[in-house]
């Protein structure tokens, strides 16, 4: 592929590969998608339909392709035993990942809120309580396979879409993708090769952090920062599903999560070592 | 549907097979193998439908009579990834196994699903420089806003004030 587009987005980096250079209408339609998933679900703009349903809860008409997203949430809640819910929002906020990245805890974070709270009657979200609802653990995956859908709409049926961490590979030939250590953003761990039609998630604790111990991806049981594990990474059918297990795999055994998923994965824990699955394209550097 | 391979495992566990099975002994020796049970499996053996010629497959089931018919039941297995469950049919013709479908059940059955947990693994792994390496992409956390990385600066230095 030789036309590369990169842009920023929802507070991180993209790149889309594609054939041919995507013209001004094509991008703005991409962008234009990316911008409607953000208005739903960002807990980081004030003006989105999460950020008002926190201050009140009740019901909050989404959109039919939003049902994808829930249901995910919903067997992944179940799958982790409660550790990954989307109701970490507020003590995330609270603890400093804020809208304003306060980046300091305040004295007393909230709890993460029961599950029994939210019901999902399509296209409605109910919050039985005022809930700020966080995406974060798969919803860049979910606007990943929205841009990648769009892209395939627009006549760009091959294409690369890289969110940064999330990634979609419908190229004509399998890309060799560096696992990069998060000790040292200048080197892997390993490389692992997707082949077309295949997403990588990535999941790593050592940029969404803020001192003693506090980064973003949290227990929702507990509602503490996860310990052992450093780094995930997920290869499966979309980004979405990559992106959640990615996370997942923050709490639950890879075997637990594969009664339900088809997925390879790479687990790095703070102690340096590395597992992977076999039926994975994956090169490790170790020893 | 898998081929019967002839490796010498025990497939089902037989405290967990229904009645009429359990009667049926020559049916125990049919059901060896394929300790995977998946699509996958390399179908070295006959297949079900074959098992009626001949061999020990074939040989009148000792101890009595039995009657005619289909009898169907569930039986699990270890693997390394954990338990997985099959679902075996075995018919019955003059105290004969006239026939026998072994079917892994949704999923942890598949070889798939064994091998994901046959990888590899490592004690501790060494960083290669990323420029060193022939790759398309690399993968790793999501980059920060800026406002984040500005944020982090502001607390460093308010912290070395």
């Amino acid at each position: 592929m030789t036309a590369v587009w990169r842009f920023e987005a929802i507070g991180t980096a993209w790149e889309i590969e594609t054939t041919d250079p995507l013209d001004d209408t094509s991008r703005r339609t991409v962008l234009d998608v990316i911008d409607a998933i953000d208005r739903r679900w960002s807990r980081f703009r004030p003006d989105s339909l999460v950020s008002r349903a926190a201050e009140t809860g009740g019901s909050w008409e989404l959109c039919a392709s939003d049902d994808r997203l829930l249901r995910f949430y919903d067997r992944l809640h179940a799958a982790t035993d409660g550790a990954l819910t989307p109701l970490v929002g507020r003590r995330l906020a609270d603890l400093g990942y804020d809208a304003d990245y306060t980046l300091r805890p305040s004295a007393t974070p909230a709890a993460v809120p029961s599950w029994d709270v939210v019901r999902w009657d399509p296209p409605v979200l109910h919050l039985a309580a005022p809930v700020l609802v966080d995406v974060g653990a798969a919803g860049k995956g979910f606007v990943v396979d929205a841009v990648s859908r769009c892209l395939a709409e627009t006549g760009h049926a091959r294409h690369t879409v890289d969110g940064s961490g999330d990634l979609l590979h419908a190229g004509e030939w399998p890309l060799r993708v560096a696992l990069q250590d998060p000790r040292d953003h200048t080197k892997a761990v390993g490389v692992v090769e997707v082949a077309s039609g295949e997403a990588l998630a990535a999941s790593a604790t050592d940029r969404r952090a803020w001192g003693d111990g506090l980064h973003h991806v949290l227990d929702g049981r507990t509602g503490e920062p996860t310990r052992d594990v450093m780094a995930t990474w997920v290869v499966a059918d979309d980004a979405m599903t990559a992106d959640g297990l990615a996370t997942a795999l923050f709490f639950t055994r890879p075997e637990d999560l594969a009664r339900q998923w088809r997925f390879g994965w790479v687990i790095m824990k703070a102690d340096g070592s590395v597992r992977w699955s076999r039926d994975l394209a994956v090169e490790v550097f170790g020893r | 549907m898998s081929g019967l391979t002839t490796t010498e495992e025990r497939l089902v566990s037989l405290p967990r097979l229904a009645k009429p099975l359990m009667t049926a002994v020559a049916a125990t020796a049919v059901l060896t193998t394929a300790a995977c049970g998946g699509d996958s499996t390399d179908a070295a053996g006959t297949d079900s439908a074959e098992t009626t010629d001949g061999g020990s497959d074939a040989a009148p089931a000792p101890g009595g009579d039995y009657a005619d018919g289909t009898y169907a039941a569930n039986g699990t297995y270890s693997n390394p990834g954990g338990t997985s469950e099959v679902s075996v049919e075995l018919t019955l013709e003059d105290n004969t196994v006239a026939d026998v479908t072994v079917t892994p059940m949704a999923s942890g059955t598949s070889r798939q699903f064994q091998d994901q947990f046959a990888g590899g693994i490592a004690d501790e792994v060494v960083g290669v420089a990323i420029d060193d390496l022939d790759v398309g992409r690399v993968a790793g956390s999501s980059l920060t806003a800026d406002g984040f990385n500005e944020a982090v600066e502001q607390i460093k230095a308010d912290a070395a004030a």
